[in-house]
């Protein structure tokens, strides 16, 4: 075979995901830390999922648009750093095979070179032995093969490059030091290594089931099927937002109550977004019956600003062929500085909501939320400007991507939080009445001077800088580096804040994740007001799942 | 031609300066349980604050009637007297309507009336400011004019308990914002074009004395600073002597929050008013 049409593309793409699907779980357990976290399998799969055509493609679709295509949903079903790298790699790749009818061997060759720029650049400190240098790779085996002309074979083509990205993979612990000593590959890389066997296999007449690819293709790790429980559960989360009808309106009364209009509507509605105050209510939601959320309103008050989008038509227009299911777009004019916020667990989310959060999304470590849930909250909360707070290190990069789309009507800023403590500090110190930039320096500052404890517990055996890690271990995790393992969570969190060192001066806030015991935590507060005499110590139910404790010292 | 100053109870300035600068002060009123009292005649700090949280029912506040503005007036304008009138922000109280009322019910004297945009020891300071500056002129008008130059000098910071009472007696203006938070802040909050506006949140009272003691520092070199307090005299003396690099503290103004500002501060709150230099 010489060239790809854009059929045999999209048949290709099909396959890799196919084949991404079959290594999720093996990719999923390749963690370095042994924290329950957003696992990459999951989050490419998600990613990858909203570019693959549903139907076969026209015999004769440009491979161009395809690439195109796939570059558009990846780019906003995008999720954790390895989604983000992966939609940047597809971007590149539809850069490369922008208005090609086919692609040839010397297209492919570009397209890679074009996909290596686009992930270097998705990342603003590129680390060599990751998914980057695999793609990379892959690139280069491209470069160094006969240029058209000679004996251009595009299966073969691809397989060089399958070839070279494995031999990366293999090498990433060569190259990254905490993989060798968790005794893991990359597993960003073998998310790429396995979109890029299940095409070969399908170019080469292949069955994906019968391929073999160096790696077990289901772990047997236990530790692992709770949190792929997790994980289903958002994956259903993530995917109710595309039915029924994506409604929005004002309600204008006297004495609303905001609370209960929130839990009226959450019986029937899904993706609530409702913020204002006693006069004035805007409410953003999903729900089937349109009609049923505007008669409630209206028994409330004046209703204004109604807009309603059919989602399941935006849903068919992209089956055929159209755009990717782009977020909803944005109703009433914008106005003003809102603040939008990445919270897992119900206690944080209301503490968000509650400190001047316009929308939270829920999420966090084990939920990454994708650029289109971060641009569809901004786009609810209604501001003209609109400050990111993403609360997780693997949602930062996802917040990025969200404020570097173009949209005219509103601008959107990331502070990149990586804590749920820093999210809190820099959310206190917000004041919609200052400008953006006044308030970005001033969140700034704030996270500064947090330092953010965590508190989870080990999921496998591991040695992490030298410590041994027994699954069941608590860790005590301190600015996201492991600082002290103990037996229980609550003196995993005594021996980290130790570690920190308390004066009286200190405020101590603890945020109980829903697996922490209410007494257990009141005592640890108790604990930590006596060792420390004049210190503050704020305990505050978080609700998030996996880590017993978060905690803030200012 | 002599020239006194006029302002209304909300200044709360303490007694002896009133004394001591020759200063009329008209009362506002402040309704308890449907009982009116005259803030500062009627009833002492003490007695209302005890009751401000006993109480079932909030107290309101109303402006001084037309007719307490005349009497005043009339008074020194019988003695002779030329007048600048310095009142709380038309924003948060209709004083300066009845000010302005009362001296048009006299057929228009020699009567300046100002509205200062400001509230308690903010407009305190604009007061002893303007009291200073009418024992050194004879112009009524000169001394009016310094004192709208103050205005644009003074500002103040302020942290309260709760913003439930703002909130609830409707003079929260912008930092309706800073309204509920699961983490017990403490507000700081200033007066900007008269009305309340929120700055920023702090988490306990140390680290808001802090800030109010940073943000006055950044107005720097000041001529007048005054502190207030609602509750808590000890946090009063406190704040006042972290200032005294910027000021003698003999020079520095200790007040208290009076029945008709107490009524929207709360107990517990705290604030600081300067006059910058220049």
């Amino acid at each position: 075979m010489e060239t790809l049409c854009g059929a045999d593309f999209a048949q290709a793409l099909t396959a890799g995901f196919r084949c991404l699907e079959r290594y999720r779980d093996t990719i999923n357990a390749l963690n370095v830390y042994p924290v329950p976290d957003g696992d990459t399998g999951t989050n490419m799969l998600l990613t990858m999922r909203a570019g693959i055509p549903q139907d076969a493609p026209a015999p004769d679709a440009a491979v161009g648009d395809v690439a195109a295509r796939l570059a558009d949903g990846a780019f906003w079903e995008a999720r954790g750093n390895s989604g983000v790298i992966l939609s940047q790699f597809f971007k590149g790749i539809a850069q490369g095979l922008v208005g090609r009818e086919v692609c040839a061997p010397a297209d492919l060759t570009a397209a890679f070179q074009a996909a290596t720029d686009a992930a270097y650049r998705a990342v603003g400190n590129p680390v060599e032995g990751t998914m980057l240098t695999v793609i990379r790779c892959a690139a280069e085996s491209l470069e160094k093969e006969p240029q058209p002309g000679a004996a251009a074979d595009i299966v073969a083509h691809w397989k060089t490059a399958l070839a070279a990205a494995q031999i990366a993979l293999d090498n990433t612990p060569d190259l990254l030091p905490r993989l060798k000593e968790a005794g893991v590959v990359d597993a960003g890389g073998m998310g790429i290594v396995a979109i890029l066997g299940g095409a070969y296999a399908h170019l080469a007449g292949q069955d994906i089931e019968q391929l073999d690819l160096g790696f077990p293709a289901a772990a047997g790790d236990p530790a692992q099927f709770t949190i792929a429980a997790v994980e289903s559960d958002f994956l259903d989360a993530s995917t109710e937002a595309q039915w029924g009808y994506c409604t929005q309106f004002l309600i204008q009364g006297e004495s609303l109550d905001l609370e209960q209009v929130r839990s009226d509507l959450a019986q029937t509605a899904d993706s609530l977004v409702i913020v204002g105050d006693e006069q004035v209510i805007r409410v953003h939601l999903h729900i089937a019956d349109p009609g049923s959320a505007l008669t409630y309103g209206v028994s409330l008050g004046e209703l204004s600003q109604i807009k309603i989008d059919n989602m399941n038509l935006q849903n068919q227009d992209w089956a055929a062929g159209h755009q990717a299911a782009r977020p909803a777009s944005s109703g009433p004019p914008p106005a003003g500085l809102a603040l939008v916020a990445v919270a897992p667990g119900d206690g944080l989310v209301q503490l968000f909501r509650d400190s001047g959060c316009a929308a939270v999304v829920s999420g966090g470590q084990t939920m990454n939320p994708s650029v289109a849930q971060l641009v569809n909250a901004a786009a609810a909360s209604g501001g003209r400007e609109v400050i990111l707070l993403p609360n997780n290190k693997n949602v930062a990069i996802t917040a990025t991507q969200a404020a570097e789309r173009e949209n005219n009507d509103q601008q959107l800023y990331v502070i990149p939080t990586r804590t749920v403590a820093q999210g809190v500090a820099a959310v206190l110190a917000f004041n919609a009445q200052l400008p953006a930039a006044a308030n970005l320096q001033a969140m700034q500052s704030a996270v500064a001077a947090v330092v953010s404890i965590e508190v989870t517990r080990a999921v496998r055996d591991t040695t992490l800088d030298g410590v041994a890690v027994a699954e069941g271990d608590y860790m005590g995790l301190v600015e996201g580096d492991l600082a002290v393992v103990q037996d229980t969570p609550e003196a995993a969190l005594l021996s980290a804040l130790a570690g920190v060192g308390l004066t009286d001066d200190h405020i101590v806030t603890i945020y109980r994740g829903s697996d922490a015991a209410p007494e257990q935590a009141e005592l640890i507060a108790r604990q930590i007001e006596e060792q420390t005499t004049g210190i503050q110590v704020d305990l505050v139910y978080g609700g998030q799942p996996h880590y017993p404790y978060f905690a803030a010292v200012e | 031609m002599s020239i006194r100053i006029v302002t209304d109870s909300t200044a709360d300035l303490p007694a002896d300066l009133v004394q001591e600068l020759n200063i009329s002060i008209v009362p506002s009123n402040v309704v308890i349980d449907d009982v009116n009292y005259r803030d500062g005649i009627d009833l002492t700090p003490d007695e209302f604050y005890q009751r401000l949280t006993a109480g079932p029912r909030l107290p309101t506040t109303s402006q001084p009637s037309v007719g307490a503005f005349q009497a005043v007036y009339q008074g020194l304008l019988e003695q002779g007297h030329d007048i600048v009138s310095l009142h709380v922000s038309g924003k948060l109280s209709g004083t300066v309507n009845s000010a302005v009322q009362a001296k048009a019910a006299l057929g228009d004297p020699n009567i300046a009336i100002i509205d200062s945009n400001l509230a308690s020891i903010a407009l305190a300071l604009v007061v002893v400011k303007a009291a200073h500056a009418a024992r050194q002129s004879d112009s009524y008008e000169e001394v009016a004019e310094q004192a709208r130059l103050t205005v644009g000098q003074t500002g103040v910071f302020f942290f309260v308990d709760t913003l439930e009472y703002l909130q609830k007696g409707g003079r929260i203006g912008k930092a309706q914002a800073f309204v509920g938070s699961l983490l017990h802040v403490k507000p700081i909050l200033t007066l900007q074009d008269g009305e309340v506006h929120p700055l920023e949140r702090q988490r306990n009272r140390e680290r808001a004395i802090r800030r109010l003691v940073d943000l006055t520092r950044e107005r720097a070199p000041v001529q007048q600073i005054a502190v207030s307090y609602s509750t808590e005299p000890a946090a009063a003396a406190d704040l006042r002597g972290r200032l005294t690099d910027l000021l003698p503290p003999e020079q520095i103004i200790t007040s208290r929050f009076g029945p008709a500002i107490g009524t929207y501060v709360g107990p517990g709150a705290l604030g600081l008013a300067y006059t910058a230099a220049g």
